[in-house]
């Protein structure tokens, strides 16, 4: 099973893109689910245990085009204080520390340009939305 | 020659902040302040907004505890309109409030305090987090996580969705809960009742480990504020306010909550955006008074619930029965979530929270509205007045985390006069002085909305301590 879990707020323009890539990819391909929230939370750890493959798509504004890549298990779990924010790998972290998720985990990063008040995509990060979608529904339908 | 030594920024809260301790000549510490460096102005961009929308809006403040806001917003729009919430309505409410309650004080234990209390003060900072707690204690830990979990759930599904859910308005609550959601949430009890067993029983068998924090964070006579129902029991939703001293004499009690400028007055400081409330009888600052899990386990009778009315006995036994150590908080926070978990049964098996009759209608009846819950971190006001409209002129809102500002000076005051050595300091002195913010699990997203003349003082210090630059606006 795989789980595409998209991240971000839809009212800040360019940071709910992870929401828009997710509705392009409606139909899921058979064997997918998927999850949209407003921030990650150490809840999730539960609920990607048991899955095969995790994607996490999210903006990232140190990112200049979309970019999906594996996270490495080897990878030191990070140290934040779990408070307002827990980035992807300490979900990941979580769910391999405490419910022994051995399944693969992805990300996928997305460039943003507006992060105002406002739920319309600007043009370009509409289009980076556009690609992303092609490169993960690609990604989706590897075994 | 004075200086100064900063903790910027504090780690481990709701926001972001940054403690000042300022040391004399003879190179002890004299005071500490903590300052709020955020800013926010929900309280002046909601004008001209209609009254309706105000809980949606509200709401945003914050991603913790939004759901405290929706309530009080939507009491106070209940109050404008003067309608009768229907039952069902209220019983999703104060469901929500539990589920509310028992999330934010998950985070604030599991999540944040409990990697000093399992690990130590002093332990390595880099494995003080949730991930040493779980090479330490993976069960533990799990149920840290799913305990959040079950209270996030119970808002999910009330509400459509775990933060800043559109539920909450004016007259009641938006949607009927069905028989197979009830079941649902009914289902996480057991789990959840078993986990508030194990950690209040692990906490209370540390407390000998932190007798010198126990004496020293916080330990300091205050007047206490809560919310009790008629018959003197904890009440998260509704009621009347409470203030008791440190004695445990009831200072004032009956208190309506819509009237709440007659007895608490706010000051405000040029260091901090924060305001401090204090309660007008007694003046500024000698009017301090502290809100949330520890004032309500003082001022309250009982808590009405068995199994945490037990807790609270003990609680009480332990000394007498007001508890002026600020190290407590995380007790009384793990009473309150045992209440929770039976609360919320309680509610969950009650027919009459599947009712479908679940608002009530009504045009503006009135210009004023004050609504008032008890949020996790203490007592929420929210207050508008609207034109003939419905359209806000004022608003203004009164955040738990405000009402302790005194005191949560005055804890980290006392806290590093008694654990920092500026002369040498570790790493752990100052982790104390956190921890001992960490008490009042502070919401700074919250309390740090209001807008009007914003002091500005910006140093520059250069790596001598040297100040090199400053920039001020007053």
């Amino acid at each position: 099973m795989t789980i595409v879990i998209a991240v971000g707020n839809t009212l800040r323009r360019d940071d709910g893109v992870a929401h828009r890539v997710l509705e392009m990819l409606a139909p899921l391909p058979v064997g997918t689910t998927a999850k949209a929230v407003h921030q990650l939370t150490p809840e999730l750890a539960d609920y990607i245990k048991d899955c095969d493959r995790v994607l996490i798509i999210d903006a990232d504004i140190d990112a200049t085009e979309p970019c999906l890549q594996k996270m490495d298990a080897a990878d030191a779990p990070p140290r934040s204080s779990l408070g307002h924010v827990v980035p992807a790998a300490e979900v990941i972290s979580l769910a391999r520390l405490l419910y022994g998720f051995t399944g693969e985990a992805w990300v996928c990063r997305l460039p943003v340009v507006d992060l105002d008040h406002g739920d319309v995509l600007t043009p370009e990060i509409h289009s980076a939305a556009k690609a992303a979608a092609v490169q993960i529904r690609g990604w989706l339908l590897q075994s | 020659m004075a200086e100064r030594i900063e903790i910027n920024p504090v780690t481990r809260i709701e926001g972001h902040a940054k403690i000042s301790i300022f040391v004399d000549d003879a190179g002890k510490v004299q005071t500490a302040q903590f300052h709020i460096v955020e800013f926010r102005g929900f309280e002046k961009f909601c004008e001209g907004r209609p009254f309706y929308e105000m809980p949606g809006l509200m709401s945003r403040i914050c991603g913790i505890c939004p759901v405290s806001h929706i309530l009080s917003s939507a009491k106070a729009g209940d109050a404008i309109l003067g309608v009768n919430v229907p039952p069902a309505a209220e019983k999703q409410r104060r469901l929500m409030n539990y589920a509310q309650v028992l999330q934010s004080h998950a985070l604030s234990f599991f999540h944040l305090s409990s990697p000093d209390f399992l690990l130590g003060m002093d332990s390595d900072p880099k494995n003080r987090n949730i991930f040493g707690v779980a090479a330490l204690d993976e069960d533990f830990a799990r149920r840290g996580i799913r305990i959040r979990q079950f209270g996030q759930r119970v808002i999910e599904v009330l509400g459509g969705k775990r933060i800043h859910p559109s539920w909450g308005v004016p007259g009641g609550v938006l949607k009927q809960l069905a028989v197979a959601e009830r079941d649902e949430l009914l289902a996480w009890i057991p789990e959840a009742s078993k986990t508030m067993e194990i950690a209040i029983g692990r906490f209370k068998s540390m407390l000998d480990d932190f007798q010198e924090e126990i004496r020293h964070v916080g330990n300091f006579p205050s007047l206490y504020m809560g919310t009790v129902n008629e018959d003197g029991y904890m009440d998260f939703y509704d009621g009347r306010l409470r203030l008791a001293d440190a004695e445990g004499n009831i200072v004032a009690d009956g208190l309506k909550p819509w009237r709440y400028e007659t007895f608490i007055a706010e000051a405000s400081e040029e260091w901090s955006y924060m305001k401090f409330p204090y309660y007008k009888a007694m003046g500024y600052p000698t009017g301090m008074y502290r809100v949330g899990p520890l004032a309500r386990c003082n001022v309250v009778h009982a808590t009405g619930t068995a199994l945490a009315d037990k807790e609270l006995r003990e609680f009480r036994e332990r000394r007498w029965v007001v508890r002026n150590e600020s190290f407590l908080f995380h007790l009384a926070r793990l009473i309150e979530m045992v209440h929770s978990v039976e609360r919320m049964e309680e509610l969950l098996t009650d027919p009459d929270i599947l009712d479908e009759h679940i608002r009530g209608r009504a045009d503006v009846n009135n210009n004023v509205g004050i609504g008032c819950t008890e949020a996790p971190r203490g007592t929420l006001f929210h207050h508008y007045e609207v034109d003939d409209n419905g359209l806000i002129l004022k608003a203004n809102l009164l955040i738990a985390t405000a009402q302790n500002n005194l005191a949560m000076n005055k804890t980290i005051e006392q806290t590093a006069q008694h654990f920092v050595n500026p002369n040498k300091l570790s790493e752990g002195m100052l982790n104390r002085v956190e921890a001992a913010i960490r008490c009042y699990d502070p919401c700074l997203s919250c309390s740090t909305h209001a807008i009007g003349q914003m002091p500005l003082d910006i140093e520059l210090i250069g790596p001598d301590g040297s100040q090199l630059d400053r920039i001020v606006r007053d």
